[in-house]
C-alpha cells in the first residue's frame, strides 16, 4: 500500500495518463525494424551470457541438487515423517505446490491461446514466455504430486496398465481424473508450446553454427517457410489453440474437485471449479508480469520487444482477473457461511480467528485489496518494478489461499478431538527445490530457444501500419487471416 | 474377477448402490460403562502389530492408534465433568467416503464380510481416504516405525529387533507410506470363516470377537453378527440409547454407540 | 512325582476347557516333562500356522488376573484374558495386554552378572551388558550368602506367590528374618490401612472385597478402583455390571475426591471435597442416614457435627442430605474407601468411617455389599501376609543402615524407584555387604546391586499366586511358561533350591526338591481331592496338569465370612480433618498413572497409551486448575518446580479443569534413571518429594503434604492425543467451540 499511495488520486498522474495515449509509435506494432535486425537481436539475446548468469545458474543448480533431489531422496528413504503432514492435515505443502504450479501454468495457455483466439495484439511478444511457464510449471506440479505420495515408487499403479490381476485404477477417484487431466494438459501444452516455436527454431537454425545448428535443425523439423508449411502450421496452431482452452479450464476445475468432491467442511463447495480457474489465472498473470520484468531487465534487446504498452495491458488483465477472482472468493465464503453448517461455521471461525488468521487476511489483502487499489492507475501499470511487485504479492496471496485450503482447512474436521495445526517440515526445502528447478529450466531455455516469438512480432508489424493524416499518425490494421 | 469378492460397480459408488442391509459384522459400544481404561487400545496394538511412534511424533498427531478414546469436558469447575468416553475406531461404513476416492482401489469394500478393507500392498499413500474419512480414524505410516534402529539390539553390526517376536503372523507388518485402519480384526473373521467352512456351517455369532471387545474389562464393546436378529449385537444396536456418529452424512456406520443413562 | 509322563498322555489329561473355544494346554515348550523328539515329528504346538494357547497368570501387578497367551512356534503373540478365571473373567487391562513387550523388551538382563554398584547395565546406546558369570557361579554366590543366615534378608514384590512361600520356608529353616514384601502399588493402594481398618471392624486382617457389581449405589471416597487399585480388572468388570447388569435399575455412582480421577470421571455426581475430609463426610452421611431412618444414632456417628463437616469439606448440607436419601432408597448401597484419601494422617479413621457406613446399611457379606476377601487356598489362616507398610519399610531400612543385614536379596520390586527418596533406601544399601538382585529388567535397584541373577519374565515362569482380593471365592492362580526363556535367565526359586542344596544343613532339608516345579507340586498336594474346587483330580500329576490348564484352582462358591455389623457400629469414630505437612499453598495429590502403574514405563506401548484423563503420552505432568494457573501466570506446558519439605521435582503443567483450585496432582510411574531405553530419562518421579510421615496403620501419608509451586520459565510441550484446539478451544478466539 505504501508503495502506491503516491499515485492515488493524483491529478498529475491522470494528466500524464492521457498524454501517453496519444503516441502510437510507442507501440511495438508501429515501431517496426528490419526483419534481419530483429532476428539478430533475438539471436544475440540468446547468446549473451554474463558471469552473473552463470553464477545464478550455478546457485540454482545447486539448489535443485540439494533441495530437490537430495531432499526428495531423503524423504523417500525416511518416509513422509520428515515432512510436516500429520493427522488430520494429511495433505500439506506438496498439494499446495501442486495447485500453485498448475495455477502458474494457466497463464501461459490463457495468454497464448485465448488471446490468440481473441486476436489480442498486445500478446504477441510474450506468448512464448508465458507458454514456457506453462510447461515448466506443470513439471513442478507433477513433481509435487509425486512427492506427496507415501510410496512414490509405486506411482505407476495409477496408470491403467494391463496386468494379469486385472487391477485397474479407480476411475471414481478424483485423483484419477486429476492424473488424466494433468497428463493431457502437459502433452497439449507442450505441443502448443512447440508448434509456434518451429518458425523461430528454423530462423535460429539458419543463423547458428556448431552444436546449436544441429540442435535447431533437429527441432525445426526441416521447416523452410514455404507457403504450404505455413498453412499447415497455422491450421495446427488454430486447432491447438481452440483445443487447449477447454483443457485448461477443465484441468484446474478437476484439480479443484480433489477438494470439492471430498465431504469435508470448507471443501465441499460447488463453486470450487471456476473459483480455482480464476485463482490460477490470477497467480498466473502475476507470474507473467514478474517474468516479463525480469526478462526485460536481464536480457539484451528486450526493451525493444517488451514495452510499457504490454505491461499496461497485462496490468489491466490482472485487474480484471482480480475483480472476477474477488467475486468467486466471496461467493465461495459467503455461500458457505450462509449454509450455516455447524462444522463449516467452526471452520470459518478458525480461519478468521485461529492461529492462521494472519494468512487469511494477507490473502485477502494481496489478492483483492492491493490489485484493486493500484492497478486502475496507468502509471502503476506501466512501472515495471511496481507491476512485478504487485504480481509477486498476488502470487504470495494465491499461495496463501491454497495453503489455507489445504492444510489449514484440514486442521478442522468433524472430529474435534483430532484437530491439530500443520507445520511444514522438509516441504520448505522441497518447495525451494521446485522453485529453483523452475527458474533453472527457464534460464536454460532462455539461452536455447527464442523467448520472443519473432515471427509473430514480425507478422504483427506487417499488418499494422501508421498512416499519416495531416500531422496525426493513424494506426491501421489489415486482415491477415 | 469373480473370485475377488469385490464388486467394482459397488466400490466407490455412493447413494444408489449403497448397501441397503444393516451390514454383516457390527459393533455396539456402551459409553455408559466405558471407563476409558485403554485396554482396547493396547489389545488392538498387540493384535494388529501396530507400531508405536515415540513422544515427538505422538505429540505431533502421528500416533497409529486404530482405536482412540475421546473425551471432552463439560461445564466449569466445580460442576465440571468429562463427556462419556467415546472409543472411536473405523465405523466400517456401509457407504464409506474413503472408498471412492482411492485411485488404486486400496480402500475397497468386501462383499463377503461387508467391511471396508485396506489393501496394504496396493496402497500408494495418497492419503485421500484419510482426508475424506469424517471419523478421522485412518492412520498413516509416516515412517518405518517398526524398524527404527532405536528399538534394535546390535549384535556385531546386525540389528535385531526383539519386539518383533511378538508380531502376529496373521497380520501384515506395514512399512512406511501406507494407510491403515481398524479391520474389525479381519484375521479373526477369516479364521472363524475357515473353521465354519471346514465344518460345513455358517459362522455363528459369538464364535470369536475382536481384540478390543475381548479385552474390554467392562464389556462396553460388543461385537457380532448384525444380520442375525438373535445376536446380542443386533439387539443392542436397536437399543433406545443407541445412536450413530455423523449419521447425517449417510455413511451407514456399522458401529452403534449407547448413550449414558 | 518324578515319573515322566509323555506329552500325549499329558494332553489327554488336559482336556479342553468347557467355556473356552481355545485349546488350552497345560504344558509348554519349556516343560521339563516333555520328551524330546526329532524335528521331523513336529509336536502339535509348533505346527505351522497353528496357535497354541497357554493359561497363566499376569505378573504386571499383584491382582493376579488369569491370562491365556496365544503362542505360535515358540513365540508369545497375544495376551487374552482367561474367561474362567474368577478375578478377571476373560478381561485384561492395558498392562496385561502389553506384558509381551516386557517379555520381548530390548533391554533385559541377559544373564547372571556381577558388576560394580552403580554401573549401568547397558551402554549409552542401550546395548545390554554381557553376562559375566555362569549360573553355577551364581548359585555358588547365593549359597555362600545363605551360609551366614543371620545377616540374610529378602525383599520381594507385593504378590504372595510360590517364591514367597519358598523363601519363607528357607528363611524359617535357616533362621533368617522373614521375607518382606513391598511395592509402590501396595503403598498407593494403602493396603496396610485397609487391612488395619478391616481388622478393627471385622476382627480379621485382610483386604475387603466390594461387590460393586450387585450394588445400585456406589459411594467412593477417593478409591480409584477403575484404575490401579487392588484389582482393577475385577472392579472394572463389576462396574460394567453395576451400570448395565440390571436392566431395571442403573447403578448410581458418587465420588468424593479433590482431583477428578479416571474413576471419578465415571461418577454421576462428583464432589471435589477438601483433601482429608473424606472420613468426616462419610460419617456425616452415616449420621444423616441413621437420623432419616429414625433409628437410634449408632455410637459411631453420634458425635458428628454436621456444620463442621460441611464447612471443612466444602460439601453442602443439602447435598449430603440428598446423598443420604439416595442411600436410604437404594437396594444395595456400598461405600468404598481407598486411594489418596487413606494416604493421609487420618487415613485409618477415614477407612473406618467409610466401612462403618457400610455397617450402617448392613451390607456386610450381602450381595452388593462388603466382603472380607477369602483366604487363598493353602494360605496360612493365622494371618493375611500383607505387604509391608512404608513404616515397616522404614524400619527395614533402619536395619540396613545399622549394618545388621549382610546380604540382601531383592526380587520383584524396584525399591530405589518405588520407595520415596526420603526413606533413604539407596543410601542404606551402602551398609549392606552384598546386594543380589533377581531383576528381569535392568532397573535402578539392579544397577545398585553387586550381582544380578535375572529371574524369568512372568510369561516364562512357573508358579502360583494367591489372590488377595478381587474375587469372592478362594483363588490360587497358576503360572506356567508359555515360551522358553528368551534370555539366559533362571527361575529364582530354582536358584534358591540349588543354593540351599549346596549349602546343606537346614536349608537343604527345608527345600528337598529337584526344582521349582517339584516345590510347587508339593504345595499343591493338599488341594488334591478338595471339595467345591474348579476341578478335581485323583493325584498330584493330574492335578497339576489341570492346574496349569485351567490357570489355577479356585473354589466354585463364595466364602461366607461372618461379620458383626453391630459391633462395628458400636465403636467410637475418630473422623476428623487430616494434618498436612509442609507450608505450601497447594495440597499435593500424587496418583498412580493408570496406564503405566509402577513398572510399566519400560513397555513402549504403555508409554504410548494416552492417560485416560489428560491423554498425555510418554511423560509426567502436573495437573493444575486453570483458574489457579491463570492467577499464577502459568500456562500449559510451563515447567514448574514443586517444592515439599522433603525435596523438589519439576514437570510441565497440564491445565486440568477438574481439580480443586488449591490442589495440584501428579502421576507416579515415570522418572526412571535406568530400566531400559523406553523408561530412562522420561518424566519425573513424584515419590522424590514425599515426606516421611505415616498414618496410624503405618502407611505413608503420600497425599498428606502441602507444597509450593514455582515457575521455572521453561516450557516443555506435552505429547497429548487430544487436540487442544478441539477440546479446549485454543486458538478459536474468545468464544471457543
Amino acid at each position: 500500500m505504501a508503495v502506491t499511495s503516491g499515485y492515488l488520486g493524483s491529478e498529475k498522474a491522470n494528466a500524464e495518463h492521457h498524454e501517453e495515449e496519444h503516441d502510437p509509435r510507442e507501440s511495438l506494432m508501429y515501431d517496426p525494424r528490419p526483419r534481419g535486425e530483429m532476428n539478430a537481436m533475438v539471436m544475440e539475446s540468446m547468446h549473451t551470457t554474463s558471469w552473473k548468469f552463470w553464477v545464478v545458474l550455478g546457485v540454482l543448480a545447486f539448489l535443485v541438487a540439494t533441495c530437490f533431489f537430495y531432499a526428495w531422496g531423503y524423504m523417500i528413504a525416511e518416509g513422509l515423517g520428515v515432512a510436516g503432514v500429520n493427522r488430520p492435515a494429511y495433505w500439506g505443502v506438496f498439494l499446495v505446490n501442486t495447485v500453485f504450479w498448475i495455477g502458474i501454468s494457466h497463464a501461459g495457455t490463457f495468454i497464448s491461446a485465448i488471446l490468440r483466439v481473441m486476436k489480442a495484439e498486445f500478446r504477441r511478444p510474450f506468448t512464448r514466455a508465458a507458454e514456457l511457464m506453462t510447461t515448466f510449471g506443470l513439471i513442478q506440479a507433477g513433481a509435487s504430486i509425486f512427492m506427496h505420495l507415501g510410496r512414490v515408487w509405486l506411482a505407476y499403479w495409477m496408470f491403467p496398465i494391463p496386468n494379469e490381476r486385472q487391477l485397474w485404477p479407480n476411475f471414481h477417484s478424483p485423483l484419477m481424473w486429476d492424473l488424466l487431466a494433468i497428463t493431457t494438459y502437459v502433452l497439449g501444452s507442450t505441443m502448443y508450446l512447440f508448434l509456434p516455436l518451429i518458425p523461430d527454431l528454423a530462423m535460429a537454425r539458419d543463423r547458428s553454427t556448431g552444436w546449436r545448428k544441429t540442435f535447431y535443425r533437429i527441432l525445426a523439423l526441416g521447416f523452410r517457410g514455404t507457403e504450404g508449411e505455413w498453412r499447415h502450421l497455422t491450421t495446427a496452431m488454430n486447432i491447438f489453440a481452440f483445443a487447449i482452452i477447454p483443457v485448461m479450464f477443465s484441468v484446474h476445475t478437476i484439480v479443484s474437485w480433489d477438494f470439492a468432491m471430498a465431504s469435508r467442511p470448507g471443501w465441499s463447495s460447488t463453486v470450487f471449479g471456476p473459483y480455482f480457474v480464476l485463482g490460477a489465472l490470477h497467480s498466473g498473470m502475476g507470474a507473467v508480469a514478474i517474468v516479463l520484468v525480469i526478462m526485460r531487465a536481464t536480457m539484451k534487446h528486450m526493451d525493444y520487444f517488451i514495452r510499457k504498452e504490454h505491461f499496461d495491458a497485462l496490468g489491466k488483465l490482472m485487474m480484471i482477473v482480480s475483480f472476477t477472482y474477488a467475486y468467486f472468493f466471496f461467493n465461495d465464503y459467503i455461500v458457505q457461511w450462509y449454509g450455516g453448517d455447524k462444522w463449516t461455521d467452526t471452520l470459518l471461525h478458525w480461519l478468521e480467528e485461529g492461529p492462521m488468521a494472519w494468512m487469511f487476511y494477507q490473502m485477502i489483502a494481496f489478492n483483492i485489496v492491493i490489485p484493486f487499489l493500484t492497478l486502475w492507475n496507468k502509471r502503476v501499470r506501466t512501472t515495471p518494478w511496481l507491476l512485478a511487485l504487485i504480481g509477486g504479492l498476488i502470487n504470495v496471496g494465491m499461495y496463501w489461499e491454497r495453503y489455507i485450503i489445504v492444510p489449514v482447512m484440514l486442521s478442522i474436521n468433524r472430529m474435534p478431538f483430532t484437530w491439530r495445526l500443520y507445520e511444514p517440515g522438509i516441504e520448505i526445502y522441497l518447495t525451494i527445490g521446485t522453485f529453483a528447478m523452475f527458474l533453472l529450466f527457464y534460464m536454460i531455455a532462455s539461452r536455447l530457444i527464442p523467448l520472443i516469438p519473432v515471427w509473430e512480432v514480425q507478422e504483427g508489424q506487417m499488418v499494422h501500419s501508421l498512416r499519416k493524416v495531416g500531422k496525426a499518425h493513424v494506426p491501421t490494421v489489415s486482415e491477415f487471416e | 474377477m469373480s473370485n475377488l469378492n469385490i464388486d467394482l460397480n459397488r466400490v466407490g459408488a455412493k447413494g444408489a448402490l449403497a448397501e441397503e442391509a444393516d451390514g454383516k459384522w457390527g459393533m455396539v459400544i456402551d459409553q455408559d460403562v466405558c471407563t476409558g481404561c485403554q485396554a482396547c487400545v493396547a489389545a488392538c496394538a498387540m493384535e494388529n502389530n501396530i507400531p508405536f511412534v515415540m513422544e515427538e511424533d505422538a505429540a505431533y498427531g502421528r500416533t497409529l492408534h486404530w482405536i482412540r478414546i475421546e473425551r471432552f469436558w463439560e461445564g466449569e469447575y466445580p460442576e465440571v465433568r468429562t463427556t462419556p468416553y467415546q472409543p472411536m475406531l473405523c465405523q466400517q461404513c456401509g457407504s464409506a467416503p474413503c472408498e471412492p476416492v482411492c485411485p488404486v482401489f486400496a480402500s475397497v469394500h468386501s462383499q463377503a464380510q461387508e467391511l471396508n478393507l485396506q489393501v496394504y500392498n496396493r496402497c500408494i499413500g495418497t492419503r485421500y481416504c484419510a482426508n475424506n474419512c469424517p471419523y478421522q480414524v485412518r492412520t498413516f505410516n509416516w515412517r518405518d516405525y517398526a524398524i527404527e534402529p532405536f528399538h534394535a539390539n546390535d549384535f556385531d553390526g546386525q540389528l535385531v529387533f526383539p519386539l518383533h517376536n511378538q508380531f502376529n503372523p496373521d497380520v501384515t507388518v506395514r512399512r512406511r507410506g501406507i494407510m491403515e485402519k481398524c479391520t474389525f480384526c479381519i484375521q479373526r473373521i477369516h479364521k472363524a470363516e475357515d473353521k465354519a467352512k471346514s465344518e460345513g456351517r455358517a459362522v455363528e455369532d459369538g464364535e470369536f470377537t475382536t481384540a478390543c471387545a475381548q479385552a474390554c474389562p467392562t464389556n462396553a464393546i460388543t461385537f457380532g453378527l448384525l444380520d442375525d436378529s438373535e445376536s446380542l449385537v443386533s439387539q443392542l444396536a436397536n437399543h433406545k440409547h443407541g445412536y450413530r456418529h455423523l449419521e447425517e452424512m449417510n455413511t451407514l456406520p456399522r458401529i452403534t454407540y449407547l448413550q449414558e443413562g | 512325582m518324578s515319573e515322566k509322563i509323555s506329552r500325549r498322555d499329558f494332553l489327554r489329561l488336559a482336556s479342553v476347557g468347557a467355556a473356552t473355544t481355545a485349546v488350552l494346554t497345560g504344558c509348554g515348550p519349556a516343560s521339563r516333562y516333555v520328551q524330546r523328539e526329532p524335528y521331523a515329528r513336529m509336536p502339535e504346538y509348533t505346527y505351522n500356522g497353528l496357535s497354541t494357547y497357554y493359561a497363566t497368570t499376569c505378573r504386571e501387578c499383584a491382582a493376579g488376573c488369569g491370562l491365556i497367551v496365544r503362542t505360535m512356534q515358540g513365540r508369545a503373540l497375544k495376551v487374552e484374558g482367561n474367561p474362567n478365571h474368577p478375578v478377571n473373567r476373560g478381561k485384561t487391562c492395558p498392562r496385561g495386554q502389553v506384558t509381551l513387550q516386557g517379555l520381548y523388551n530390548p533391554n533385559r538382563v541377559r544373564g547372571p552378572l556381577q558388576h560394580a554398584r552403580g554401573e549401568a547395565l547397558y551402554d549409552a546406546n542401550f546395548q545390554d551388558a554381557q553376562p559375566n558369570l555362569d549360573w553355577e557361579a551364581a548359585i555358588r554366590v547365593v549359597a555362600d550368602a545363605l551360609e551366614e543366615t543371620a545377616g540374610v534378608a529378602f525383599l520381594m514384590g507385593t504378590a504372595s506367590d510360590h517364591l514367597f512361600d519358598l523363601v519363607s520356608d528357607l528363611a524359617n529353616a535357616a533362621g533368617a528374618s522373614a521375607p518382606i514384601r513391598f511395592s509402590a502399588g501396595s503403598m498407593f493402594e494403602t493396603r496396610a490401612t485397609l487391612s488395619q481398618a478391616t481388622e478393627n471392624l471385622f476382627g480379621r486382617a485382610g483386604l475387603p472385597y466390594f461387590d460393586i457389581a450387585n450394588s445400585d449405589l456406589v459411594l467412593s471416597f477417593g478409591a480409584n478402583f477403575l484404575e490401579t487399585w487392588l484389582s482393577p480388572v475385577a472392579y472394572n468388570f463389576a462396574f460394567g455390571k453395576m451400570r448395565r447388569g440390571n436392566p431395571q435399575r442403573r447403578g448410581h455412582f458418587i465420588q468424593f475426591e479433590p482431583r477428578m480421577s479416571q474413576t471419578g470421571s465415571k461418577a454421576d455426581d462428583w464432589f471435589p471435597i477438601v483433601p482429608g475430609t473424606e472420613g468426616m463426610v462419610a460419617a456425616a452421611i452415616g449420621r444423616l442416614v441413621a437420623e432419616a431412618k429414625g433409628e437410634p444414632l449408632p455410637r459411631a456417628f453420634a458425635s458428628v457435627d454436621l456444620e463442621a463437616v460441611t464447612s471443612a469439606s466444602g460439601v453442602k448440607l443439602e447435598a449430603l442430605a440428598q446423598i443420604a436419601q439416595l442411600v436410604i432408597s437404594a437396594f444395595a448401597p456400598i461405600a468404598i474407601p481407598g486411594g489418596p484419601s487413606l494416604g493421609m494422617s487420618n487415613g485409618l479413621a477415614t477407612a473406618e468411617a467409610v466401612l462403618s457406613l457400610n455397617a450402617l446399611v448392613d451390607n456386610f457379606g450381602k450381595p452388593g455389599g462388603v466382603f472380607l476377601s477369602p483366604l487363598s487356598p493353602n494360605q496360612d489362616p493365622d494371618g493375611y501376609h500383607r505387604p509391608a507398610s512404608a513404616q515397616e519399610m522404614a524400619d527395614f531400612i533402619d536395619r540396613m543402615k545399622s549394618g545388621e543385614i549382610k546380604t540382601l536379596f531383592i526380587h520383584g520390586v524396584n525399591p530405589i524407584f518405588e520407595l520415596p527418596k526420603s526413606l533413604g533406601f539407596a543410601e542404606a544399601l551402602a551398609n549392606v555387604g552384598t546386594v543380589i538382585s533377581f531383576a528381569t529388567f535392568p532397573d535402578e535397584t539392579a544397577v545398585a546391586s553387586d550381582y544380578v541373577f535375572p529371574d524369568h519374565h512372568g510369561l516364562e515362569a512357573w508358579g502360583y499366586q494367591r489372590i488377595a482380593t478381587g474375587a469372592m471365592q478362594s483363588v490360587l492362580s497358576g503360572l506356567q511358561p508359555v515360551v522358553s526363556p528368551f534370555q539366559d535367565t533362571r527361575a529364582t526359586a530354582d536358584v534358591f533350591i540349588a543354593a540351599a542344596q549346596l549349602t546343606g544343613g537346614e536349608p537343604a532339608r527345608a527345600l528337598p526338591f529337584n526344582d521349582e516345579v517339584a516345590y510347587i507340586q508339593s504345595k499343591l498336594a493338599n488341594l488334591v481331592g478338595q471339595a467345591d474346587g474348579s476341578f478335581n483330580a485323583p493325584e498330584i500329576n493330574s492335578f497339576s496338569a489341570y492346574f496349569q490348564q485351567h490357570g489355577g484352582w479356585w473354589k466354585n462358591s463364595a466364602e461366607e465370612v461372618a461379620v458383626d455389623a453391630a459391633s462395628a457400629l458400636g465403636r467410637e469414630l475418630m473422623a476428623s480433618q487430616a494434618q498436612f505437612a509442609g507450608a505450601g499453598e497447594f495440597f499435593f495429590v500424587p496418583f498412580v498413572a493408570p496406564t503405566l502403574a509402577e513398572a510399566g514405563a519400560n513397555k513402549p506401548w504403555l508409554q504410548e497409551l494416552p492417560d485416560p484423563m489428560t491423554t498425555v503420552m510418554w511423560n509426567t505432568w502436573v495437573e493444575m486448575n486453570p483458574e489457579t494457573a491463570h492467577e499464577l501466570g502459568i500456562d500449559n506446558d510451563d515447567v514448574v518446580k514443586i517444592i515439599s519439605e522433603a525435596g523438589e521435582v519439576e514437570a510441565p503443567v497440564y491445565l486440568y479443569p477438574a481439580i480443586r483450585p488449591d490442589t495440584i496432582a501428579m502421576p507416579f510411574g515415570q522418572g526412571h534413571t535406568a530400566y531400559g531405553r523406553y523408561a530412562q530419562g522420561r518424566g519425573t518421579n513424584p515419590a522424590d518429594i514425599f515426606g516421611l510421615l505415616f498414618n496410624e496403620a503405618g502407611d505413608l501419608t503420600f497425599a498428606g503434604m502441602k507444597v509450593k509451586v514455582e515457575k521455572t520459565g521453561r516450557k516443555q510441550p506435552l505429547s497429548r492425543l487430544e487436540s487442544r484446539i478441539g477440546v479446549y478451544g485454543e486458538g478459536m478466539g474468545e468464544e471457543g467451540h
